[in-house]
């Protein structure tokens, strides 16, 4: 009679554990855990090299000939051109410390998507051909040397990275992994090995400047559309100027929230925002685009796609340029920008709010302002007119989206904006806020739905605070300032804590906003009766 | 002794052996992390664990405790389950794992006439591994739904655009 298997023999998911060092355990390419390629026609429109056809789930992945030359000497280019890259290599002495911050690490407990043992996959091809111990001990002390599985290995673990930068925090050298996970996408771009999710926007938006691919005139009327919409809640139409030369700001914001839900209540809160104030401004074509999906891929095409915000700011000649609700779009230019495209335009100036007459120094050097410091700014001086209790039916909660926390320190502008624009706020856990905030495990361009189920995973930690202030306080609202996280959370929400709905700041401050000369409003942004109506009509 | 309180008095064994077994389903790397660290928000899956894992002890061993009440301290884990690398077998079988630790801990404590008590015991863990099945299906549809409703809102302002390309169809257009 055939044996059935007992429920220990079932569940044993360790037996290459520990019989198997980590070193030699090779990962499953199986479907939901991989994004899918990149289109060779793509890669070969965008000058990428060695473009091919291939399928991660396949033995061979048609690598060119001399892949492990192009490798060898790509790693060996980087490391003379970034100086961080060979002291990162160096300097990590495996303390650990970074080990269990990772959200991927918590979320699959997969010990390679460990920050250390992720960068060490790298760090063994380093070992073996840069450091004489390595050279004469091998495999002792963690040297290899590279093969085909390790290019896998890779793949598989630089996309099981968003390169949201919490290991940072917590690592004693200070060791940016982010950065090492964007080396070895670069590397594996160099041998043709790219993903479909990051390339397709990536040519998109060299071609037609956002990540869509959408033209300029369907651009327009999208947002036309979107300021109809704005029309039949406000009562106000507010002005969509495109392309004018001559003002004094230049408005870029990331295209998501032109095209996709929920992204879109936050765009016309813009719109609102900037009508009400009477704005000096004008929306680009060119330029309608703040994300960056270049930075996922190399750091010469993060540089070319970003080079398009000072060249409109210059041919329309804007002063300074105000920046939406993005996340990685700020980290390109906080951290980057005045490297790839500096200096700015001759013409460009320190911007000055033209409504508060406040200088922003901190943006002296790139001459681009965020929103939320922006309305910070306006609602410290009392130039909004606004009514909290309008977004009464709200009880929010504050996502710091890790590029605009980590990476240019934007914590308490958007908590002081929000605070003021709804009157139920509640923190989530610190330990998963500010610095220590848990990305929603999908940024970095790995936001594809063919990966549905690793992103529930890697954003647990997320999902996991964010269900705990809802059993506590009731949360129904998480608030943002990323389009990525506004199209990520929202699936998230509904698996770990299903009734919670995402937004961003803007959409709530034009909630609350109540505009010169307005007809009493009924209805918020998303066109849902507003709280307290009922009141008032029995108050009347 | 009632065989509640046999039951009551293994507990803390019971479910520290039968946590500890669910964390060596996960490589050894990570089963060291997965034991030390409290807290529910640094570790959440071993929170999720033993908040799952002391409730379905305390159901099992013939508590009062509302099915809803199971359910919820279930919730977490099995959406975490359900969403690992693994079979969906090996995703809910960990359940299981409980009934050889109470047969090495519990069963030889009880006297021969509370056989009966353990076998209903043992009932009880199947109740609610359909309960978890029920919890893991409902997770693998929204994973399904979320995919679907994504890549309808990617691209939601698009077909609005699309159909008022022309201008809006008129209101008598298509009535006779």
């Amino acid at each position: 009679m055939a044996k059935l298997p007992t429920p220990e023999e079932l569940v044993a998911s360790r037996p290459e554990f520990p019989a198997q060092s980590w070193f030699d355990y090779k990962p499953k390419f199986e479907a939901g855990s991989y994004c899918y390629p990149a289109q060779k026609p793509t890669m070969e429109l965008m000058h990428m090299p060695n473009p091919h056809d291939w399928d991660p789930a396949a033995d061979d992945w048609n690598l060119p000939e001399n892949w492990k030359e192009i490798l060898c000497d790509a790693f060996a280019d980087r490391l003379a051109k970034h100086r961080s890259l060979k002291l990162f290599m160096d300097i990590c002495v495996r303390c650990g410390a970074c080990a269990d911050k990772c959200h991927f690490f918590l979320g699959t407990n997969d010990p390679k998507n460990m920050p250390v043992l992720r960068v060490e996959l790298l760090r063994s091809l380093y070992r073996r051909d840069y450091t004489l111990l390595g050279k004469i001990l091998g495999k002792t002390i963690g040297a290899r040397e590279l093969d085909y599985d390790i290019v896998k290995e890779l793949f598989f673990y630089a996309y099981q990275c968003t390169e949201c930068r919490r290991c940072s925090l917590f690592c004693p050298y200070g060791i940016d992994t982010a950065e090492i996970t964007a080396i070895v996408r670069e590397l594996l771009h160099e041998v043709g090995l790219g993903i479909h999710w990051i390339m397709d926007p990536v040519k998109n938006c060299s071609l037609t400047g956002n990540h869509l691919g959408i033209k300029p005139h369907s651009y327009k009327e999208i947002v036309e559309m979107l300021a109809d919409d704005c029309e039949d809640i406000v009562g106000i139409r507010p002005k969509t100027p495109f392309n004018e030369r001559g003002h004094e700001i230049l408005f870029i914001c990331p295209s998501g929230d032109v095209f996709a839900d929920p992204g879109i209540y936050t765009f016309m809160g813009y719109l609102i925002l900037f009508n009400e104030l009477d704005l000096d401004y004008t929306l680009s074509t060119y330029a309608s685009e703040g994300g960056n999906f270049g930075s996922f891929t190399t750091f010469n095409m993060a540089k070319k796609l970003n080079a398009k915000m000072y060249a409109e700011a210059e041919r329309l000649g804007c002063k300074w340029i105000l920046g939406g609700e993005c996340g990685h779009m700020w980290r390109v230019i906080n951290q980057y920008m005045d490297t790839y495209n500096g200096p700015t335009p001759a013409h460009m100036q320190t911007p000055v709010s033209p409504i508060t007459g406040t200088v922003f120094e901190n943006a002296a050097s790139t001459k681009m302002v965020h929103i939320a410091e922006f309305e910070a700014d306006l609602i410290k001086h009392g130039k909004l007119n606004l009514d909290p209790s309008r977004n009464d039916d709200l009880v929010c909660t504050w996502h710091d989206s890790c590029n605009p926390a980590r990476a240019m320190g934007l914590l308490d502008e958007p908590r002081y904006v929000l605070k003021h624009v709804v009157n139920k706020f509640y923190e989530m856990p610190e330990n998963t806020i500010r610095e220590n905030t848990f990305c929603c495990g999908a940024g970095s361009g790995l936001n594809t739905e063919e990966i549905m189920e690793l992103r529930m995973r890697s954003g647990m930690p997320r999902g996991n605070a964010l269900r705990y202030v809802q059993q506590k306080y009731g949360v129904n609202r998480m608030c943002c300032v990323c389009a990525i996280d506004r199209a990520t959370l929202p699936p998230l929400a509904n698996y770990w804590a299903p009734g919670v709905t995402v937004s961003g700041l803007t959409e709530l401050v034009a909630n609350a906003l109540v505009c010169k000369g307005e007809p009493k409003r009924t209805m918020n942004l998303r066109q849902e009766d507003l709280p307290h109506l009922d009141e008032e009509e029995q108050g009347e | 002794m009632k065989s509640l309180d046999v039951f009551f008095n293994c507990r803390e064994q019971v479910i520290e052996e039968w946590v500890n077994a669910i964390f060596n389903t996960y490589p050894l790397q990570s089963t060291g992390f997965l034991r030390t660290v409290k807290d529910p928000f640094t570790n959440p899956v071993a929170d999720m664990t033993r908040e799952a894992a002391r409730t379905v002890y305390e159901a099992v061993s013939g508590w009062d405790k509302k099915p809803e009440d199971v359910k919820q301290a279930i919730d977490r884990f099995v959406h975490l389950r359900a969403v690992q690398a693994m079979l969906p077998s090996q995703g809910i079988m960990v359940f299981y794992l409980l009934k050889p630790i109470m047969r090495k801990h519990v069963l030889p404590k009880l006297k021969d006439q509370a056989l009966q008590d353990y076998l209903d015991a043992e009932s009880r863990l199947d109740t609610i591994v359909l309960m978890a099945f029920d919890i893991y299906m409902k997770s693998r549809e929204t994973v399904a739904e979320n995919r679907i409703r994504e890549i309808k809102n990617q691209h939601a302002q698009l077909v609005r655009w699309a159909q008022r390309v022309g201008g809006s169809p008129l209101e008598q257009e298509g009535k006779s």
